[in-house]
């Protein structure tokens, strides 16, 4: 991939949902929502693309846990953001295998939101210590945690009302 | 050589045995204090100025300091090696002292075989640094030892190489002798690549820098003196110097003259001044080395012993064996 | 001896590294299991610095979290200043003056400056030489020294406010960064000298740990580490921030991705930051040092990333806000954690001393990659 239009290509055709967005108000360029089972072909079509992983972070939402995955290009300059809503026992499929940098990202993700990543070689809390594996820091309170929607931005949510439902009737 | 005509041999023996031990602490107070200076000299900071004038007497407090300190043993160590350890270290250090020659008429005893008294003695300090090691029971410290014996037998032999070098020139282990056969020309001159080849050896013998593996502080944080403290720690520091001195000394007798210098008045005895001068000198040198390289690693001291020196030390007894021979 | 029996191979045993070694700069521990001096594998144990950072940051207004991003990379504050004034200004649409985009870009090179000087002086010491650190923190002092005067500290800055910084900088500032422009020239000769030429020094490490951009992919090595490997990526061009467009400067490759190529890219860095701000203390635009904001400033619902370069590669701020003052959820991507990452993968069949050299080479900064 050489450019940031034949990304947007080749991650329709996997499917997914990319939106091109704004990068002096958000500081990425691509913004794309996957399904879980859309998350290893995704990373492996960005390993061929050339592409690294920045960093992976989890978010306490509701209805559930959305991992978010930063990706960022040496050759030319496209920075995106993959979102992906955990499945119902609250895991993932790891990608480890795929980055290698990410098993750290998912060892860390798991100690403070406790994301089961599926298949990760070696799932140990990394910066908690051994009996810490249950706290769970970033997990939101029953009166902190807001809907999804109250951290989106306006505009988005509107836009985003019906597909945001579909994919959300999906994963259920 | 050295008739004693006013001394009873046992006074002799006393006097010398008490001016060893003089030399052996004044030394490493010496070198304690000018380590610091002039390391502090080279990193454009001025080193301990504390205590007494330009910090003479830091060495001083610092020696209270390490003799009030605990022992501390490690609970795991085997405690009979950890204890003598040091001890081995230190005790024949100042033995060598009673052989050389300081100027001709200041020498202990001048054995037929005083060279090889020196290099026997000097051996016996691989061992208590082995002996430290296992002691220990600590990974880094063993780590420490193992370097130390592999690299102290390895830089022997470029080291003896070169020794019989200058004793097929001068036909003598007598130290006196070797001296003396140096009256007009110094070995320096006549055998450069011996002097530097035999002067590195030193440098790893003593495990200095840049070849100060076995204590290693960025990699195995102190080698063999890890778990040591208090005395035990300052006994090997001690006699790390005394070695020096001694190793500083042997490259004197050998290659720079010995006592021989511009004419002084009594110089059977003052002479020994120029000496010193030479042993400091060197000792600065040896200083000077440690603070301005970077340690080596494992394999290329090996291979800096074996593929060089160890080859340049045998062409050059070949060549000696051959100049001598016509 | 404690002799671990590894997949039955009893020549095996374990050495443990740190929390406290001298080469593990901070409180990094890795776990060797060592054949003789051969490291087998080396295993990194993270944590014994960690002060969840990410939480703090959801449990207070997002001013009073400005503070706690100097005590993460504590060689980087300014830097990591400018990330998180960055990812506050971009989530609630403020600008800053031009004035103050030209004085962060100064002090964030200074910043740079200081902490390739402590790097410098610490991968010489690991190797073992204990002289260069002494002149690596002279200069450094100098640099110390400017910086205390107009930001008030001299590690743990908190000097970058939204919109602007605390102070402007005055003609004595200006001409104290000149002068020390000018020394730290002349003094590049000397390292070139003492350092770069040592041959006990490039033999240690030319040829060690070498690295490949298909590595740095795909741990996400950033920094320059990877522009040893010959990779031109700098956040500061790659996706430019502040007012570094403005400036005329080289990204510095190096093509070995030895460790070697990492130090020549570093040292040559330094150079490229005495450039920037030469030419960022001729441009400085006049003006007020802090834009006009409203006293209270609530950062609206939505999420928005600032990625910086920090002296050890990509830093990356991702706020995520909900309406109020507080953020509803901070990540901070740290360059250490995954230039760390690629350890023992790098280091797998390295003699014990070749890792401390290797690690040195890294630059990690643990209470960063701790948080």
């Amino acid at each position: 991939m050489e450019s940031r239009d034949s990304v947007i290509a080749a991650l329709e055709s996997l499917p997914a949902t990319v939106r091109e967005v704004d990068f002096k108000q958000r500081g990425y360029h691509l913004e794309v929502l996957l399904e879980p089972k859309r998350l290893r072909p995704f990373a492996e079509l960005l390993r061929t693309g050339g592409f690294y992983l920045s960093f992976i972070s989890g978010l306490h939402v509701r209805p559930a846990i959305e991992v978010s995955y930063q990706f960022a290009n040496h050759d030319f300059p496209c920075r995106l953001v993959a979102r992906v809503e955990v499945e119902k026992d609250n895991s993932l499929p790891t990608i480890s295998d795929i980055f290698q940098g990410a098993d750290w990202h998912e060892r860390e993700t798991k100690d403070f939101f406790g994301v089961i990543f599926r298949d990760h070689p070696n799932l140990e809390p990394l910066l908690l210590a051994e009996d810490m594996a249950d706290l769970k820091p970033l997990l939101k309170s029953e009166k902190t945690l807001k809907d999804r929607s109250a951290v989106m931005r306006p505009e988005e949510n509107e836009e985003e009302k019906p597909s945001a439902d579909a994919a959300g009737g999906e994963g259920a | 050589m050295t008739e004693s005509f006013f001394l009873p041999d046992l006074l002799r023996i006393l006097f010398t045995f008490v001016c060893a031990i003089v030399i052996v602490f004044g030394n490493a107070v010496v070198m304690g204090y000018l380590e610091r200076k002039l390391a502090g000299r080279f990193q454009r900071r001025p080193g301990p100025m504390e205590i007494g004038w330009q910090g003479v007497l830091q060495l001083a407090v610092d020696g209270v300091k390490l003799v009030g300190k605990q022992l501390v043993i490690p609970a795991q160590s085997d405690k009979v090696l950890y204890r003598i350890a040091p001890i081995v270290s230190f005790a024949p250090a100042a033995l060598p002292l009673l052989v050389i020659p300081f100027s001709p008429k200041l020498q202990g005893r001048d054995f037929d075989v005083g060279l090889l008294f020196i290099l026997a003695i000097v051996a016996i300090n691989v061992l208590a640094i082995l002996i430290a090691g296992w002691g220990s029971n600590n990974k880094y410290s063993l780590l420490g030892a193992m370097r130390s014996v592999a690299q102290n037998v390895a830089y022997e032999i470029p080291m003896l190489l070169t020794l019989l070098s200058v004793i097929m020139v001068t036909n003598t282990f007598s130290l006196q002798g070797i001296v003396e056969a140096q009256e007009r020309i110094w070995f320096v001159f006549l055998m450069p690549v011996a002097f530097i080849v035999f002067f590195i050896a030193t440098l790893a013998e003593t495990n200095r820098a840049p070849f100060d593996l076995p204590e290693a502080e960025s990699e195995l944080t102190a080698g063999f003196m890890t778990e040591y403290s208090g005395m035990g720690f300052s006994l090997f520091f001690m006699a790390e110097y005394t070695y020096m001195f001694i190793a500083c000394s042997l490259t004197v007798i050998l290659f720079l003259g010995g006592w021989h210098g511009p004419p002084l008045p009594y110089a059977d005895y003052t002479s020994a001044i120029w000496f010193f001068l030479k042993v400091y000198f060197l000792l600065i040198v040896m200083i000077w080395i440690r603070w301005t390289f970077p340690r080596v690693r494992f394999d290329q001291l090996m291979n800096f012993c074996w593929k060089y020196l160890v080859p340049f030390s045998l062409v050059h007894l070949l060549v000696t064996a051959v100049v001598v021979k016509l | 001896m404690n002799t671990s029996t590894t997949q039955g191979n009893t020549h095996r045993y374990v050495l443990n590294m740190g929390p406290q070694h001298p080469s593990t700069h901070g409180v990094l521990r890795v776990i060797l299991e060592m054949e003789g001096e051969y490291v087998v594998n080396p295993q990194p144990v993270l944590g014994y610095g960690h002060r969840m950072h990410e939480k703090m940051a959801e449990s207070r207004s997002w001013a009073g979290f400005l503070p706690n991003t100097a005590r993460m990379d504590y060689l980087a504050a300014l830097v990591y200043n400018h990330g998180y004034v960055g990812v506050v200004e971009r989530l609630a649409g403020i600008e800053p003056t031009p004035r103050a985009e030209y004085i962060r870009v100064i002090t964030s090179e200074l910043n740079r400056l200081q902490s390739h000087l402590l790097w410098l002086g610490v991968l010489v010491l690991d190797l073992g030489a204990f002289t260069p650190i002494m002149y690596t923190f002279e200069d450094r002092e100098k640099i110390l020294d400017i910086l205390e005067d107009v930001t008030g500290s001299r590690l743990t800055y908190c000097y970058m406010r939204v919109g602007g910084v605390v102070n402007d900088i005055d003609d004595k500032f200006v001409e104290r960064t000149r002068a020390y422009i000018e020394w730290q020239r002349s003094r590049m000769p000397m390292y070139e000298k003492l350092v770069t030429g040592n041959i006990i020094f490039r033999k240690r490490i030319e040829e060690l740990g070498e690295f490949t951009p298909d590595l740095s992919r795909r741990y996400g090595v950033t920094g320059p580490v990877l522009r040893a490997s010959g990779v031109p990526y700098d956040i500061r061009r790659a996706e430019p921030y502040s007012a570094y467009p403005e400036f005329d400067f080289e990204i510095p490759v190096e093509h070995g991705g030895d460790c070697m190529a990492t130090y020549l890219v570093r040292v040559r860095e330094i150079e490229q930051s005495l450039r920037i701000l030469e030419q960022a203390l001729d441009k400085l635009p006049e003006g007020p040092f802090r834009a006009k904001t409203p006293k209270k400033i609530k950062l609206p619902p939505g999420d928005a990333s600032f990625a910086v370069e920090s002296p050890r590669g990509e830093l990356v701020y991702h706020m995520t806000a909900d309406g109020s003052d507080i953020p509803y959820r901070l990540k901070i991507r740290v360059p250490s954690f995954s230039n760390l990452s690629i350890m023992p993968e790098l280091c797998r069949g390295m003699l014990l001393s070749d890792v401390c050299a290797c690690m040195g080479s890294l630059d990690l900064v643990i209470p960063e990659i701790d948080r």
